[in-house]
């Protein structure tokens, strides 16, 4: 219970480990991994730290910001952006991060359709007309299964050293457990939601009553989506503006699926072949030790030894003059492939056109000639 | 020698601090104690290394900065902003920072007979373009910085923001702000503003917005601005930065044999030149692997025994630079840690021990699934004072980025790789223009720079350069003009005979059973080349052995009696080992010269003539023999080249070769090196070497030379200060030592060939790569240098490179043409290639020798063969 934080010499300071806003940050993360939404709003992402925390969580897919100021956002918003190493190894999700210049109290119908929905240290920067506006949005309008708003309380404020009147100059309000939950309860009932209280940053031991420092209410949709809400309904106009948005590379996109598959085939195909040639030329040399011949030029012959690849008989590579020759079922064979194309139909399909086929189109045709040396 | 190149990026000794203010940092002069505009600071906040130490704030590291690390000279107060900004442009991605320009070195100044004109006169003018955008800004066009003072004092940054733009009008919408400084693209009405906020809960707050310097454009932190707002438009325009670059993974290339990806991309920079400030714009290709470090060592594991397993991973993974999974940084392996493991913990900023595994599960929800992998360790580069230990790096987390050695030396997959990267002129320019082009298209680019009142030309610069007149190869009374196009004389010379031939009279040749046939065949081509040279030859000491590295060895100690002229061994596989042992005893332990050849370059009857040829040519310059001169119309100098190799492996040390001409005709050279170590400067062994170069010329020459002309390469980017402070004055030290009245005239020139500069000949409507002796002294170069480019090498594919020169210290009072012709005279005389070289020929026998002695020596070689070519 103490674990969270560390008491002063003086009653009142009280210093939370992590930081406060790191255990808003991960009771977000918590209740993502435990809910696996695809679809995640943060309403007033500021910094877009949060979101950023998010990108990383593999069961989102849509990842959307929304905040009041633009410059906030644009200041840290490349760290959205996919890293080259998105690029280079593209993952089975998709992932699409937007952020959105606007405010909570208007409708946009780019928030529609969310799983969950936070909202963290938010409401107490909202003027009242925006405040009232507030619920209509977001429980009314976005609807989404989950909706999460921390704010301060205000009854911890005695514990926080050089705090007298709001925690934050530009805090409209700030409510006691009291106000937030009859709040929070009254919208819940509105719009058709269950909510729960809780929080982050315990309170000193001894003092529990005073409750968390941050308090959460988690809330959740009772009615389950009626699968395919017409969007006539919720039909409003756009009123966000686009800040940023980022696309993140996914096997989902032909295009990179395609570029992934055609590597790891030809990359199969050359341990394929190497292995191929290594297990000739040793038998070669077994054979003919005195040979004058310095060049080592490949006859036809049928390798017995590639069982150890985990291939059947019947697609066995062979090597035939300076071609070696790999059936594309050998290649499909290997589970990264496989994985990749799922089936063998595909693999023919995405590979065509970018690597060098029989005239049947099932066998990869490589060049002995590099080996030479 | 690709491996030069990457041997060099890698290991550089720290550059030091800022040096004297530039000639237009003038009015750059108060010091405030300024923070960073924070957009352009990293973008990972939470991107904490996994080692503590590690994690500090920032803002940690920047006082450290400030501190003199150990360096006698003293930053100059006015400089503190420059310097600031300097870091704030390159800490952009919180990697190394550090001038890579070179700024405020101005050495031009102290030069008294090119104040005037640094210019050239000979030659014929041809018509150049050049990888240049001029950067146009309004007249009078000037950057403000202020300082925002708040009263009662905010704390928060975005409140400090916040307030004070509640005044947008009076500051206009296009500022830089970073909660304590603010830049703004025009002067407010009043020296200092006063004006009053309120905050949301009703609190008045007294804003003070004080004029504390005008930066005009050329000065170094208004440029450092112009590079943080054109890093800020190449992200907008959705490059992707890996190291300093800017890169397009939507138009990469893939090439799957190899398990490369090639992202082209762009690298920039923004700086003052001769007249104008510009803006150059090369294209850059990054090499990136789709192999993760892990799945490298585990196909290294199935292609090597057991027991090298561990070395074949340091040889191939030291020194390569890794992208990581769950960050944008970039890290240099420089240790593998064996007995790490992802198991293992580490302690995090706040205290508490978490281990690797759950450390990236919980941060970036990264799995795992080697829990026995070793780990990677970096050493961060420069902070290595303030904040000591190392990065620990996941294998299974890592990128493979460049080429590994393995890679560079596989002829196939750097031809699959040239036909990619290797663009003609016209192509490469096209290529060019695209930056501008998406500069121009795109909205939001071009809002913010209009709004800072910026925008670049929409052409490429074009002005006129010189093309020198051709040297004469003058080889023993015979005169040859060569092809200015292709630059090389090897068929003109042919059969003609060198200045001075070395008999071939005693000398051995090693080779196995199974190549008997190639070493006889190279005797029989030598008897017939040699004789049209004037090379008396005779039949060699036949030697053959095992293919074993012993039995060469044991070859060499038996058979060398103190008459042998040279060894020539001839070689089955392109091993390095035994390279390395036959190379370390003949140069060390029983120095005479020795030639190593590949059987399979003797191998193909079509080209046996030729390589005999080059064989005979090389070998006689081991043992001494001269091949060519042109001609030198400087009497009584000596021309040094000094070049640097920065040994990655064992024990990093660094290798300086240093070679000097002891005769007129530039034939004869002095070569020794410096064997850096631990702790000790590079320069101390560059003293003694002058000293000795010195003493032989006099042997040589019975007098003195009058003249020092030294070509310095070697010099990283930012190292110029260092340079011209420390290493210069060393020189001179040592001139001055070596007698009371001997007085020489000293010329130290600065030579760069990795340079994103490129020149193109217009010709007609299409673009060429300029002649060889192209010498460009006008635009594109720095107003504050006595510098000049030489275009003097001939390339058959893509683009030619220029040559920098940069004269940071001249008391010769050689006309800047005699400088120039002199210097480009000097690329004819590289022994190894009967055409001319990039740079000046004692800076490429330099490196040939630091390259030998990094590589395989190890050691100073034996002095004993100082008067010979024996490294080429």
């Amino acid at each position: 219970m103490d674990k969270n934080f560390k008491e002063g010499q003086f009653q009142g300071t009280i210093k939370f480990t992590p930081p406060l806003s790191k255990q808003r940050y991960q009771f977000i993360k918590d209740l993502v991994a435990k809910y696996r939404p695809k679809k995640v709003a943060d309403l007033g992402c500021a910094d877009c730290k949060l979101l950023w925390m998010l990108k990383f969580c593999s069961c989102i897919e849509v990842l959307v910001g929304l905040d009041i100021s633009a410059s906030i956002m644009r200041e840290k918003m490349h760290m959205l952006s996919p890293l080259p190493v998105d690029y280079l190894q593209p993952t089975e999700r998709s992932l699409t991060v937007t952020l959105y210049h606007g405010s909570v109290a208007h409708k946009d119908p780019c928030m529609l359709g969310f799983d969950l929905v936070t909202c963290i240290e938010v409401i107490e920067h909202l003027e009242e007309s925006e405040l009232n506006k507030f619920p209509e949005v977001v429980f009314g309008f976005m609807a989404p299964s989950i909706v999460v708003i921390s704010t301060p309380n205000v009854e911890f404020n005695t514990l926080l050293p050089g705090v007298t009147s709001f925690r934050h100059p530009d805090h409209k309000f700030e409510w006691n457990r009291a106000q937030f939950q009859s709040w929070a309860l009254e919208t819940a009932r509105r719009y058709d939601y269950s909510v729960e209280f809780t929080g982050v940053g315990h309170s000193p031991r001894g003092m529990e009553n005073i409750g968390f420092c941050t308090q959460i209410g988690v809330f959740l949709r009772k009615c389950p989506q009626t699968g395919g809400f017409a969007p006539s309904d919720k039909s409003s106009e756009t009123v966000y503006k686009t800040v940023f948005k980022a696309v993140y590379p996914s096997l989902k996109d032909e295009k990179y699926l395609q570029n992934t598959l055609v590597g790891e085939v030809v990359f199969t195909a050359q341990i394929i072949k190497q292995s191929l040639l290594n297990h000739l030329m040793s038998e070669r040399e077994e054979r003919n030790d005195n040979t004058t011949e310095r060049k080592a030029q490949l006859q036809p012959c049928f390798s017995k030894d590639t069982r150890k690849l985990g291939v059947e008989k019947s697609m066995e590579p062979f090597v035939k003059g300076n071609v070696v020759y790999v059936p594309l079922k050998t290649i499909f064979s290997f589970p990264k492939v496989n994985q990749l194309c799922g089936t063998f139909e595909k693999l023919c399909k995405l590979i065509a056109g970018k690597v060098k086929l029989s005239s049947g189109g099932y066998v990869l045709l490589l060049s002995t000639e590099h080996e030479d040396g | 020698m690709t491996g030069r190149a990457r041997a060099r990026a890698r290991g550089r000794p720290p550059a030091q601090g800022t040096a004297p203010p530039a000639v237009g940092a003038a009015t750059a002069q108060e010091t405030l104690p300024g923070q960073l505009p924070r957009s352009t600071k990293p973008q990972q906040p939470l991107a904490v290394s996994p080692v503590p130490e590690e994690s500090a704030g920032r803002g940690r590291q920047r006082q450290t900065r400030n501190v003199p690390q150990g360096q006698k000279e003293r930053k100059p107060e006015g400089l503190q902003i420059a310097a600031e900004f300097q870091e704030l442009s390159l800490s952009d991605r919180g990697g190394r920072r550090r001038d890579f320009h070179d700024l405020g070195v101005n050495t031009r100044q102290t030069i008294k007979h090119v104040q005037e004109s640094k210019t050239g006169t000979s030659g014929s003018v041809i018509k150049l373009v050049a990888n240049y955008f001029r950067v146009m800004s309004r007249p009078q066009w000037a950057l403000y910085q202020y300082h925002v003072g708040y009263n009662p004092e905010m704390e928060a940054r975005r409140l400090r923001s916040a307030l004070l733009f509640q005044h947008e009008k009076l500051i206009g919408k296009t500022h830089a702000f970073d909660g304590s400084l603010l830049f703004l693209p025009r002067k407010l009405d009043n020296k200092v503003t006063e004006v009053f906020s309120r905050t949301r809960n009703g609190e008045d707050v007294k804003i003070t917005i004080t004029l504390t310097n005008e930066l005009p454009p050329s000065s170094p932190a208004c440029l450092q601005f112009y590079n943080i707002i054109f890093r800020r438009i190449l992200k907008m325009l959705n490059l992707q930065q890996i190291g300093r670059n800017y890169y397009n993974p939507n138009d990469s290339i893939t090439i799957p044999d190899h398990r490369v990806v090639v992202w082209p991309g762009f690298t920039s920079s923004i700086l003052q030149y001769e007249e104008n400030i510009m803006l150059c714009a090369d294209i850059s290709y990054k090499v990136l692997r789709s192999e993760t470090v892990l799945d490298f060592m585990y196909s290294l594991y199935y292609q090597v025994e057991e027991s090298r397993f561990r070395d074949a991973c340091a040889k191939e993974l030291i020194g390569v630079i890794v992208l990581t999974k769950y960050n944008n940084k970039t890290y240099r392996i420089d240790d593998i840690d064996w007995g790490g493991n992802p198991q293992h913990t580490f302690r995090k900023a706040d205290g508490s021990e978490i281990s690797f595994v759950d450390y990236y599960k919980r941060q970036y929800n990264q799995e795992i699934t080697d829990l026995n992998q070793p780990v990677l360790v970096s050493q961060p580069k420069r902070r290595a004072i303030s904040l000591p230990g190392p990065v620990i790096l996941i294998p299974e987390l890592c990128f493979l980025t460049g080429l590994t050695e393995k890679m560079r030396n596989d002829f196939n997959m750097m031809k699959d790789l040239s036909i990619h990267t290797r663009l003609p002129p016209e192509q490469r320019q096209h290529e060019i223009r695209k930056l501008r082009d998406y500069i121009q298209n795109d909205e939001n680019v071009q809002k913010e720079l209009q709004d800072w009142g910026l925008n670049f030309d929409s052409h490429l610069l074009s002005f006129p350069g010189r093309v020198v007149q051709g040297e004469k190869i003058l080889q023993s009374g015979n005169v040859f003009d060569y092809n200015p196009q292709f630059a090389d004389w090897s068929k003109e010379t042919r059969g003609a005979p060198l200045i001075c031939p070395k008999p071939l009279d005693n000398w051995l040749l090693i080779y196995t059973r199974r190549n008997y046939d190639v070493a006889n065949t190279l005797v029989q081509n030598l008897f017939k080349v040699t004789p049209s040279m004037g090379i008396k030859m005779k039949q060699a000491t036949m030697i053959e052995v095992d293919d074993r590295t012993e039995a060469y060895q044991r070859a060499l100690q038996q058979s060398i009696t103190p008459d042998t002229k040279i060894a020539v061994c001839v070689l089955s596989s392109s091993r390095k080992d035994k390279y390395d042992a036959i190379k370390k005893y003949l140069c060390t332990d029983c120095p005479i010269p020795s030639q190593c050849v590949l059987a399979r370059t003797l191998s193909k009857p079509q080209t046996a003539m030729a390589v005999a040829t080059k064989i005979a040519l090389q070998m006689n310059c081991k043992m001494g023999g001269e091949l060519w001169t042109v001609e030198i119309p400087l009497k009584q100098v000596m021309i040094v080249g000094i070049d640097c190799y920065h040994d990655t492996c064992a024990g990093k040390q660094s290798i300086a070769g240093f070679v000097a001409s002891m005769n007129q005709t530039m034939t004869r050279w002095f070569s020794r090196c410096a064997v850096q170590t631990r702790g000790q400067e590079l320069v101390d062994g560059l003293k003694a070497c002058l000293q000795t170069a010195l003493r032989e010329w006099f042997k040589w020459n019975k007098c003195l030379p009058s003249r020092v002309i030294v070509y310095r390469d070697g010099v990283g980017d930012g190292q110029l200060s260092t340079l011209v402070s420390y290493e210069v004055p060393q020189f001179l030290d040592c001139l001055k030592s070596v007698g009371r009245d001997y007085n020489p005239r000293l010329t130290v020139i600065v030579v760069k060939k990795r340079l994103n500069t490129r020149f193109f000949a217009q010709c007609g409507e299409a673009l060429k790569n300029p002649p060889p002796g192209t010498v460009v002294d006008v635009q594109v170069t720095r107003p504050e240098w006595y510098d000049f480019f030489i275009v003097s090498q001939a390339v058959r594919n893509g683009c030619v490179s220029p040559t920098h020169y940069n004269v940071v210290y001249d008391t010769s009072k050689l006309q800047p043409d005699h400088i120039q012709r002199l210097t480009y005279k000097l690329c004819h005389m590289y022994y190894n290639w009967p055409g001319v070289i990039r740079v000046p020929a004692p800076c490429q026998y330099a490196h040939k020798l630091a390259f030998l002695v990094g590589q395989s020596i190890h050691k100073e070689p034996n002095l004993q063969l100082s008067d010979r070519l024996y490294y080429l």
